[in-house]
């Protein structure tokens, strides 16, 4: 699904791992893991096609069109914005075909699923940041992809937000999309995510997650 | 009833009246949505930048061909749109700010607008080309103004949802499409025709306040977006008529009383508006 040959990213100049190679097969989960400044929102962008990478070359087996679903940090978002949590979520059907009702029918359900009835003409400005959150998850799904890149999905989501994030990759996964999520909860990787790719200044490591976040902080007793 | 007549009967009365209005309103309904995604797009001080830089060219225009029409849009159009250009360009190129940028382009367009003007003997009154009057519209300059808000209101409605989420959620909508940067120039192309048209009614500062004032009044009314436009619109609308009434009844220069009158909807839409206007706010919303 995702090959990167050599790849190389970051700001002009300034790359931040050597030449690195990897792939992830389709139907992955993958999480994306470092520390803060080491390059994992920037990889996704990479990977998202909006930003170039600094060298080698990067294949991603997706149509064009549709192919893929990139979830942004939201503090990109214009909160003052006037318009509504419905309009923003209904952006998700970009360049889709189906029939008015099909797509209102699904738009209310989206909306079902993420706990968000009943907000639906809520200007942007009077959403707390976990509903901002939701509706965002809630753009995405409606666009089904069959590549879904997630910057920091669980960002401002409480526990019940958490729990219904899960429920919702652990849906895409078994329905045979790729996935990579950046996560800084790295307790809730192991418990989630099988594989993740750790990215250093020294280059990436891609395994699985229980053995790549091993030496973690449940030894703060010592 | 001799109320209304007194609202209606310049119009009725004097064909330069009614050309005035109708180009005023055609003006302030296409310049509506363009004031409003101006102000979402944080640009909103650019018109006002443009609107300087327009002048070498129609000062251009003017040495070559006289007062005519098309000479003094083409030159405007050409420079209005090199100037937006080259300040994109080196904000592309070296990360400039891109109001910094325009910043430092629109003096030396401005400067080289007024050294034209200068060399060719001043026979073109700067005061006119920048506040311009409305009482002066032409059979051709309406035909032209009309022409214009017709091609922008239809481009506007053609790139809204592109644009729309290129505001917003710019890196949203290039994941999915590639139309952001399409929609963007068009927009910037928009702004500067209708400036270009709108100088030589009201004058180029004058235009500037009919794109803006009602678009960030319509703020205080609504919060959603497509309310926003028809309200920018009916506020431009009613400032163009009254301000041409004003100007008639009492001997004022039509431009700066047009944009007087939208500036004082604005500050009473500050006052009153329902949306955080200062005597409206809800009381649920004053913490935080």
């Amino acid at each position: 699904m995702i090959r990167c040959q050599a790849l190389r990213w970051g700001a002009p100049g300034q790359p931040l791992t050597p030449a690195v190679d990897f792939g992830l097969p389709k139907g992955s989960l993958t999480a994306v893991i470092g520390a803060n400044g080491s390059g994992k929102s920037s990889l996704l962008k990479v990977i998202a096609g909006l930003q170039k990478p600094l060298a080698g070359n990067i294949v991603i087996d997706v149509p064009r069109k549709g192919g893929l679903s990139f979830l942004p940090q939201q503090q990109h978002l214009d909160r003052q914005f006037p318009i509504s949590l419905q309009a923003l979520v209904a952006a998700g059907f970009w360049g889709n075909k189906q029939a008015p009702e099909i797509r209102s029918q699904r738009l209310k359900s989206a909306l079902e699923d993420w706990c968000l009835t009943g907000l639906e003409h809520r200007p942007l400005m009077a959403l707390s940041g976990g509903e901002l959150q939701r509706a965002l998850l809630a753009r995405l799904s409606l666009a089904e992809a069959p590549l879904l890149l997630l910057d920091e999905p669980h960002a401002a989501l409480d526990e019940l937000g958490q729990a219904l994030l899960w429920k919702h990759i652990h849906a895409w996964h078994a329905d045979g999309r790729t996935l990579v999520v950046v996560c800084h909860d790295l307790a809730a990787v192991r418990q989630h995510i099988p594989q993740a790719l750790l990215i250093k200044s020294s280059g990436c490591v891609l395994g699985p997650s229980t053995e790549l976040i091993r030496q973690q902080p449940q030894t703060q007793v010592a | 009833m001799i109320a209304a007549a007194y609202l209606w009967q310049p119009f009725h009365e004097f064909v330069f009246m009614r050309r005035a209005l109708l180009g005023g309103l055609v003006l302030a309904c296409s310049t509506a949505p363009l004031g409003v995604f101006l102000i979402l797009r944080r640009m909103s001080l650019i018109g006002d930048a443009v609107a300087h830089g327009i002048l070498p060219g129609a000062a251009l225009g003017f040495w070559f061909a006289g007062l005519s029409l098309p000479a003094l849009t083409i030159g405007g159009l050409g420079a209005g749109l090199s100037m937006a250009g080259l300040a994109a360009w080196i904000t592309r190129r070296t990360g400039l700010r891109e109001d910094a940028s325009l910043a430092a382009i629109y003096p030396i367009s401005l400067a080289s607008g007024v050294l034209i003007l200068g060399i060719a003997g001043k026979r073109l009154d700067l005061l006119h080309l920048l506040f311009g009057s409305a009482l002066a519209v032409d059979g051709p300059t309406l035909t032209g103004m009309l022409w214009v808000s017709g091609f922008s209101l239809i481009a506007m409605a053609l790139i809204y949802k592109p644009l729309l989420l290129d505001t917003l959620d710019p890196l949203f909508l290039q994941t999915v499409s590639r139309l952001g940067p399409l929609a963007h120039g068009v927009f910037l192309t928009l702004v500067v025709l209708n400036l270009v048209i709108g100088f030589q009614a009201i004058g180029a500062l004058m235009v500037v306040g009919l794109m803006m004032l009602p678009a960030a009044a319509s703020r205080f009314w609504s919060r959603r977006l497509p309310v926003l436009i028809i309200i920018a619109a009916l506020l431009g609308s009613f400032s163009v008529w009254l301000g041409l009434l004003l100007s008639f009844y009492y001997s004022l220069p039509s431009g700066p009383a047009i944009v007087l009158v939208a500036g004082g909807v604005y500050l009473l839409s500050v006052v009153f508006g329902p949306v955080h206007g200062l005597l409206r706010r809800p009381p649920l919303l004053t913490s935080q």
